[in-house]
């Protein structure tokens, strides 16, 4: 079909979108059905492999102490990522006015909210002991790029729920006064419920724009924070390959360019299972093929910027994983990536003639799947590298468990599709309609008077969320090692027969040891005596610890001064050796030590240790106050639709 | 089942981790049910009808529960405290000829697998072919990366600067495993085999792990032998050489089985080191540089 037959269709025709979005809600085909049981057999596949993984560990997933992050962290990663995808279709093109996202827009939130949950539940094959998941919140670590991780996800999903549930507000209404009997009953329990008091009126309508517009606002830096943190996982480590200053925009543009991929093959799947050619046209396609060919050009850039500084520098760690993946133990995948996954997408979208519906999403299928590959690259290569010897341990292999377990998520994303779409209507109806009387006739736009100042304080908050995130880092700390002390010994002595007589004093915190060495009572000069202090450390008896060797002299006194580490009496003993050969001749005394300076210090503070933990309650802070604003637009569209005495509407607060 | 947990029988004698957090954080702070702003001017029964309340009171919830795991996690074993010992190792590089019976030692000691190493030994050659031997393990870090990152706090730092994992805590995120820059970590991708812990009977703790599917291990320094007998870690015990020390930097004495040396004199005049000092771990375990030589120092090393 010609896009030019389609877009007149369009606007002169006008395709009833009411009947469009109820197709749905009518006796599915069996072809239908079948792909429902398909997809339904490889989730409970999935799931299966995943209980045979509890049962066994976590190595039947081909998980080892050199893959000790692998398959179920990328596919989170992957997952999540194009949950960003919906929501930038969405939001963004919310926010710059572009009209012609309207027929897109619900099945690009379902998506977001749909893959966000799948992603988030890949966190738990990837976990060895998840029946102890609660202690995420029970005994939190908020120094943890992990608790973060749920911080991020959790608020971001509850945004994409409210992105998703809002405009469902006016459709379930319009369906539900066109085709009451048709819904069923569940349906209309439910859209009454999602509906209640609309009526349409312009009130009802600016409070739902203006609602929009701010969660749109919001969500977007929710899903930078989420992008970010989920590759500050991996950067805050001092892994080479990991630790790296460009992971997190890197991670945000991974997940644009694949989650607009996987819009386009979303939005074709539905297009051509419900017939929606009328609405959808091959301009969609193509403006979407667009934008993402803009973001895999960047994603490509930011791959070289991420390689060239490691591999110019040549230091060991970074260079060997770039060889790796050049001409290493990843370097099909990566080749593979990079062909498949960026030149030749961008190659299909830049020339006319395959830039058509079809090759289009030949294009974002090789983006999904090239994109997943990297992630997987990504994640085995660093977690391979042996730190301690330099060279890389066996990378992960891929077994029966892991394949089967990412194949039901991945499954589990168009059938959780197909269901809420049988749930809830798949086109935006009002904005259709709204972008089709635009087409027609420039009506007044419901543009929201209160959009200047809420957009105002929710980018303020976005901007503060993404400052604060960026500030916080971890500090290093500065080394002290626990050196200090007395006089080394030079051994070698000469002598026959000896005694030695010693005393210890204590003056202030030094001990003064004497030793006294004689031989047929006249002094001995020049024997070396050495000291001890007796110690009950480690040993049952007493152990002796070295203090220093000290020869005598004329009048046969040997003197050492030390400072002892603890309180405490202690025998203190000096040793002769007369002969080289020879029996020691050793002289004790007790010592009653009241004073001591232990040569131990403190570890000091890490530089930064303070900026973190202010950070760490600014974020919660914000945490909070974007739940606030989310819940609050709700609220807004709820009070818009109670109805009110008299007929007349009752006034939003004013601002 | 996952993982046979045996931590059913845990004993009253169960030293305290002090496992409550040290820096909690204020009071739960309020849950905004007070209005913030002119769109929030609304009743409290509105609100309650706005569907993200159960989200915000577990974010309100939980400020009231974490805690910011920078700091040392106090941990008193048996009334000793941190101002009595604060356990180090050295180990003599000198002494070391590769002979791994430290590592055999450990394994045995603590039931590992062969692929479950908590002390490596590596070698190297130089250009003439020689080898060198380097022990390595657990470097009871004292700004532990492991600890920063772990999820749920069951990475702790006791109060003698010996970092344990509580294996009942943990969750199997290996995030530590991540950060570890030492590869000082392991994890138990199987059931592992029943641990032999000395003395037996002893009490499933980070000190006396006893190893969970699911869940990671490191060297424990054998923490567990220390407070409660005069045993030394197994491999200073096994070392012909005298190569291990374990040492405690407030009496300032360490031993290798062997011989007793004041720490703080022989970590001077051995030049000691410490592993990857760059990265700001503070590691408290120190190298003695060398290969082979004849040791220095009268009563120090092997004869």
């Amino acid at each position: 079909m010609s896009s030019v037959l389609e877009s007149t269709m369009v606007a002169n025709e006008q395709p009833d979108v009411v009947e469009a979005a109820m197709r749905p809600f009518r006796k599915a085909s069996k072809k239908f059905w079948l792909a429902i049981a398909l997809l339904t057999v490889l989730v409970v596949i999935g799931i299966a492999a995943w209980i045979y993984q509890l049962r066994q560990g976590m190595g039947v997933a081909g998980y080892t102490d050199r893959s000790f992050w692998a398959i179920y962290i990328a596919d989170v990663v992957a997952i999540i990522g194009v949950s960003y995808g919906g929501a930038v279709v969405s939001a963004i093109l919310l926010l710059t006015g572009a009209s012609w996202r309207a027929p897109l827009v619900r099945l690009s939130e379902g998506m977001a909210l749909v893959t966000v949950i799948v992603g988030a539940a890949f966190i738990i094959p990837h976990l060895g002991r998840p029946d102890r998941l609660l202690g995420m919140v029970t005994s939190a670590n908020v120094a943890s790029p992990v608790f973060w991780d749920m911080i991020a996800i959790g608020t971001y999903a509850f945004a994409t729920f409210v992105f998703f549930l809002l405009p469902l507000v006016p459709d379930t209404a319009t369906l539900l006064g066109s085709h009451p009997d048709e819904l069923g009953r569940g349906r209309r329990f439910l859209f009454r419920f999602v509906s209640r008091g609309w009526v349409g009126t312009t009130h009802q309508r600016q409070v739902l724009h203006s609602a929009m517009i701010i969660v749109a606002i919001v969500i977007i830096p929710l899903a930078v924070s989420v992008h970010s943190v989920l590759a500050w996982a991996f950067a805050l480590v001092s892994r080479p390959g990991w630790h790296e200053s460009i992971w997190a925009p890197y991670f945000v543009i991974a997940a644009l360019y694949s989650g607009v991929a996987l819009v386009i093959l979303v939005t074709a799947g539905f297009r051509r299972g419900y017939h929606l050619e009328a609405f959808i046209t091959k301009k969609h396609f193509v403006r979407l093929g667009y934008i993402m060919v803009a973001l895999g050009a960047v994603y490509v850039y930011l791959t070289f910027a991420d390689l060239l500084p490691s591999a110019y520098v040549g230091e060991s760690g970074p260079t060997q994983i770039i060889n790796g993946m050049l001409v290493g133990g990843v370097a099909v995948w990566f080749w593979l990536f990079l062909v498949a996954g960026t030149i030749l997408p961008i190659v299909l979208i830049a020339l006319p003639w395959t830039r058509q519906i079809s090759g289009i999403v030949i294009a974002s299928i090789l983006v999904v799947i090239a994109m997943w590959i990297k992630r997987l690259i990504m994640v085995i290569e660093t977690s391979g590298y042996d730190r301690l010897t330099n060279s890389f341990g066996e990378l992960f292999r891929f077994t029966w468990v892991s394949v089967a377990v990412t194949l039901g998520g991945i499954a589990a994303i168009p059938l959780l599709l197909m269901l809420l779409f049988r749930l809830v209507p798949l086109l935006s109806i009002a904005e259709v309609q709204e972008a089709t009387e635009k087409t027609d006739e420039p009506v007044a736009e419901p543009s929201s008077p209160g959009k200047a100042s809420h957009g105002h304080a929710a980018g303020a908050a976005g901007a503060v969320i993404l400052l604060l995130v960026t500030i916080g880092v971890i500090g290093v700390a500065k080394a002290q090692p626990a050196y200090a002390a007395p006089n080394p010994a030079v051994p070698t002595a000469v002598a026959t027969q000896a005694t030695v007589a010693v005393t210890a004093v204590e003056k202030g915190p030094e001990n003064t040891l004497t030793a006294t060495v004689t031989l047929a009572g006249k002094p001995v000069e020049g024997a070396l005596v050495n000291f001890y202090e007796s110690t009950t450390m480690f040993a049952p008896g007493n152990n002796l610890v070295p203090l220093g060797a000290v020869e005598t002299d004329v009048t046969g006194i040997a003197k050492v001064t030390y400072v002892a580490a603890v309180t405490g009496p202690r025998t203190i003993s000096a040793t002769y050796f007369p002969t080289v050969l020879g029996d020691p001749v050793t002289g004790t005394a007790n010592l009653d030590v009241t004073e001591a300076v232990s040569q131990y210090v403190p570890t000091p503070p890490r530089a930064l240790a303070e900026a973190g933990k202010t950070l760490v309650f600014g974020l919660f802070g914000l945490v909070i106050i974007v739940f606030i604003i989310l819940i609050a637009q709700v609220v807004r569209v709820r009070r818009a639709c109670r109805p009110v005495a008299n007929g007349s509407f009752e006034q939003a607060p004013t601002t | 089942m996952i993982g046979r947990d045996r931590s059913d029988k845990r004993p009253a004698r169960r030293v305290d981790l002090g496992l409550t957090p040290v820096d909690r954080g204020p009071t739960p702070v309020d849950l905004g049910l007070t209005p913030a702003g002119e769109e929030l001017d609304m009743s409290r029964r509105n609100l309650l009808r706005g569907m993200g309340i159960a989200g915000i009171a577990a974010a309100g919830g939980a400020l009231g529960l974490i805690a910011y795991r920078d700091e040392a996690q106090a941990a008193t074993v048996e009334g000793a405290s941190g101002q009595e010992h604060q356990w180090c190792r050295v180990v003599d590089l000198r002494a070391c000829k590769g002979e791994r019976k430290c590592v055999s030692a450990c394994q045995k000691r603590h039931g590992l697998p062969p692929e479950q190493t908590w002390m490596r030994t590596l070698s190297w050659h130089d250009e003439s072919g020689k080898e060198f031997f380097m022990p390595v393990m657990c470097q009871m870090c004292q700004n532990p990366p492991c600890l920063d990152v772990c999820p749920v706090s069951a990475t702790i730092k006791t109060d003698q600067g010996v970092i344990l994992v509580d294996q009942d805590k943990c969750l199997g995120s290996r995030a530590c495993m991540a950060a570890c820059p030492y590869e000082a970590r392991y994890f138990n991708w199987n059931e592992p085999a029943p641990t032999n812990r000395m003395p037996a009977p002893s009490p499933n703790t980070p000190q006396f792990p006893a190893n969970q599917i699911g869940t990671v291990g490191k060297c424990v320094l054998c923490a567990d032998l220390m407070p409660y007998s005069n045993q030394l870690p197994s491999c200073v015990e096994a070392c012909p050489r005298g190569a291990h020390f374990i040492g405690d930097l407030v009496t300032d004495v360490a031993v290798n089985g062997k011989s007793t040396v004041r720490l703080s004199t022989f970590l001077r005049e051995g030049n000691a080191v410490r592993f990857k000092e760059e990265l700001g771990t503070n590691p408290r375990c120190y190298y003695i540089p060398g290969n082979g030589q004849p040791v220095g120092g009268p009563l120090v090393g092997v004869k």
